[in-house]
C-alpha cells in the first residue's frame, strides 16, 4: 500500500433523472488515495450514469462531487480532466482514422500534463510499453483488436497523467489471457501511485483486485465494503441472482 | 483527343477551387456536425471585400486573400463565439435550429450587401482576366491556372496543419470522436471556434478566387453552395481525399457534359443536383463507402 492515506473522492448522495427514470438515487460513497475501488452492480444499475456524473459527461440532478476537496459539479469533462480524474469507456471510442502513438498523443498534449516536444514524444513512448501497444504504434487505432482497443483506452487516458483512473469494464470481452494481462495490468497501475476506480462485471477479477467495492441496484447503493463480505451480502446476492421469492410469486 | 485534353485539364482547374471551397463546409461538418448554410453568404461578401481591395486601393485579387482570409478567421470566431456556441448539441446530425440559424446569417449577409453595395452587377478586371496560355494545343486560362494554384497550396497548408501541428491533432481528434476527445482533455469548445474560423476563411478564400472568374452581386454563392453540398456528400463528410475526389468528379462530370453533350451552360447547377440525388440514393456512404464496400467484396472473396 502506497504511503499517503485519506480520501481523493467524495461522492455525496448523487442522483440523476432522465426524465421519469431515477438512474441514480442519492449514491454516497469515498474513495482513499492508492485504492482499487469497484463499482458493482446488475445491467442498468447505473454504473456508467455514475461514472459520467463524475467527470462532466453530464451534471448530476443533485448532490455533490469533492476531487481533492475541489467541487467537480459543473465542470466539463476536459475541466475534469485537467484537475486529473479521468475516465475510459466500456465501449472503447478510439480516434480511428488516426495511428495509435497519435491516439495517446492527444492525451499527452492536452491532458492534464500538456507536454510538448520531446517530452510528450518520450511519454507517448512510455505509455505504449506500459500497455504493450509498442509493436502498435504506428498502425490506425481502427484495425485494432478488442484487447487492444481496451488497452489503447487506457494508455491515453493514463496519457494524461491523472491521480484517479476510472475503467469502465476494461475486461468486458476479452479472453481469459487477457484477462489476467489486464489484471496484472491494473495492480501495476495502482502500484505506480494511481487510485483506481473501476465497473467490472468479473467477479474473479473484482474479488481479485478490489480494496473495497460499492454495490449498486437500480441506482440505489446497496452494499459496500471488502469484497469478502459486500459479495456475501443477502442483498447483494438477491440481486444478482434474482429475489427468489418474487421470483415465484411472478411464476 | 485534343479536345478531351484540355477539357480534363479545365475539369482539373476547376476542381481546385471546388476543393477549397468544399473544404471550408467538411471542416465545420467535421468538428461540429453543422451545415454551414452562411458559406455562400460569406463567399460573396469575400468577394466584395476582395473587390472593395482593389477598387479603393488597387490591391490584386490574389494578394488581397492575405488580408482577407485571415479577417475572414476571425470573423469566423466572432460568428462562433456569438451565435454558434449557443446551438444546443446533437451529435446524430445537423439540428434543424443550426440549419435555420445559419440559414439565417446567410440572408443577414445577403441584405447587408444590398444595404451596402446595392444589387448591381460586379466584377473585378485584372490586367491578366483575358489572358490565356497556350498549352497542348489549347489554351488555358491565366485566373484559372492562378485560382488553381493557390487552391492547391491552401489545401495542402491546411492539410499540413491538421497533420503536423498539435492543434491539428485536436482538430482531427474531435472530428473523430468528440467525446473521446474531450476525455483526453481536449477543450472541444475552443476547437470548433478555430475550426469555425478556419471554414470561414476557406469560404473567404474560395470567395475572393471566385471574384477574379465570375460578375457577383449579393446573391452570389447560392449555386456554388450547391456544388459543395454534391462533392462532401461525395466525399464523405470528413476525409480529406475524399473531398478532393469528390471535386474531381463533380468537376469533370460538369465539364465533359458541357463539351460532349447539348446540355446548356446554364443546366450546370441541375448536373450537380442530379449527381447529389444519385448519390444520396445509390451510395450514401459517397466514395469512401463505395470503397469500403468494394473492398469487402474482395476481402470475403
Amino acid at each position: 500500500m502506497p504511503a499517503e492515506n485519506g480520501k481523493i473522492l467524495a461522492v455525496s448522495s448523487v442522483s440523476k433523472r432522465f426524465g421519469g427514470l431515477l438512474a441514480l438515487d442519492s449514491v454516497s460513497f469515498e474513495v482513499q488515495r492508492g485504492e482499487i475501488f469497484s463499482v458493482i452492480g446488475p445491467n442498468g444499475a447505473g454504473k456508467t450514469t455514475l461514472f459520467s456524473c463524475l467527470v462532466g459527461t453530464y451534471p448530476p440532478t443533485s448532490g455533490s462531487v469533492r476531487f481533492r476537496g475541489e467541487e467537480l459539479k459543473g465542470l466539463r469533462n476536459d475541466q475534469v480532466v485537467a484537475r486529473g480524474l479521468v475516465r475510459t469507456h466500456q465501449i472503447v471510442k478510439p480516434f480511428r482514422d488516426m495511428t495509435v502513438a497519435d491516439n495517446i498523443r492527444v492525451g499527452v498534449l492536452y491532458g492534464r500534463l500538456r507536454l510538448r516536444g520531446a517530452k510528450a514524444r518520450e511519454r507517448v513512448d512510455e505509455m505504449l510499453s506500459r500497455t504493450q501497444l509498442g509493436h502498435r504504434a504506428q498502425v490506425k487505432a481502427g484495425v485494432l483488436s478488442i484487447g487492444e482497443l481496451k488497452r489503447l483506452e487506457i494508455a491515453r487516458a493514463l496519457a494524461t497523467g491523472p491521480d484517479v483512473l476510472c475503467l469502465d469494464e476494461v475486461m468486458g470481452g476479452l479472453n481469459p489471457a487477457e484477462i489476467q494481462q489486464a489484471m496484472v495490468l491494473v495492480r501495476a497501475l495502482r502500484d505506480s501511485g494511481l487510485t483506481i476506480l473501476m465497473i467490472e462485471h468479473h467477479v474473479h477479477a473484482v474479488a481479485g483486485l478490489s480494496d473495497r467495492l460499492v454495490v449498486l441496484n437500480f441506482g440505489k447503493k446497496i452494499a459496500e465494503g471488502r469484497p469478502g463480505e459486500a459479495l456475501r451480502d443477502p442483498a447483494v446476492v438477491a440481486a444478482y441472482l434474482g429475489d427468489e421469492t418474487k421470483e415465484e410469486a411472478r411464476a | 483527343m485534343q479536345k478531351f485534353v484540355i477539357v480534363a485539364l479545365n475539369s482539373l482547374l476547376a476542381a481546385g477551387l471546388y476543393a477549397t471551397m468544399s473544404y471550408g463546409l467538411a471542416v465545420i461538418y467535421g468538428v461540429m456536425r453543422i451545415i454551414n448554410l452562411a458559406h455562400a453568404g460569406l463567399m460573396m461578401l469575400a468577394a466584395y471585400a476582395t473587390w472593395a481591395l482593389n477598387d479603393r486601393f488597387g490591391l490584386d485579387p490574389f494578394l488581397s486573400m492575405i488580408i482577407v482570409a485571415p479577417a475572414f478567421f476571425v470573423l469566423g470566431m466572432a460568428l462562433y463565439a456569438t451565435l454558434i456556441r449557443w446551438l444546443p448539441r446533437s451529435a446524430a446530425g445537423p439540428s434543424m435550429q443550426s440549419l435555420l440559424l445559419l440559414f439565417g446569417v446567410w440572408l443577414v449577409l445577403q441584405n447587408l450587401a444590398y444595404a451596402i453595395w446595392g444589387g448591381d452587377t460586379q466584377s473585378i478586371l485584372t490586367p491578366y482576366t483575358m489572358e490565356s496560355v497556350p498549352f497542348l494545343g489549347g489554351r488555358l486560362g491565366v485566373p484559372q491556372i492562378l485560382v488553381f494554384v493557390v487552391s492547391i497550396l491552401s489545401l495542402v497548408g491546411l492539410n499540413l496543419v491538421l497533420r503536423r501541428t498539435y492543434l491539428g491533432k485536436a482538430i482531427r481528434a474531435v472530428t473523430q470522436n468528440r467525446d473521446a476527445a474531450m476525455l483526453s482533455g481536449v477543450n472541444a469548445g475552443q476547437i470548433a471556434a478555430v475550426a469555425f474560423g478556419i471554414g470561414t476563411a476557406f469560404a473567404a478564400m474560395a470567395g475572393s478566387m471566385l471574384s477574379t472568374l465570375y460578375a457577383f452581386t449579393p446573391d452570389f454563392g447560392r449555386s456554388f453552395l450547391l456544388k459543395a453540398f454534391c462533392i462532401i456528400v461525395l466525399g464523405g463528410m470528413e476525409s480529406f481525399t475524399g473531398v478532393a475526389l469528390g471535386a474531381l468528379v463533380l468537376a469533370f462530370i460538369e465539364n465533359f457534359a458541357s463539351a460532349y453533350t447539348s446540355i446548356p451552360v446554364s443546366y450546370q447547377d441541375a448536373i450537380s443536383f442530379t449527381l447529389l440525388v444519385v448519390v444520396l440514393v445509390a451510395a450514401p456512404g459517397g466514395l469512401p463507402g463505395l470503397w469500403r464496400m468494394l473492398d469487402r467484396r474482395v476481402v470475403a472473396r
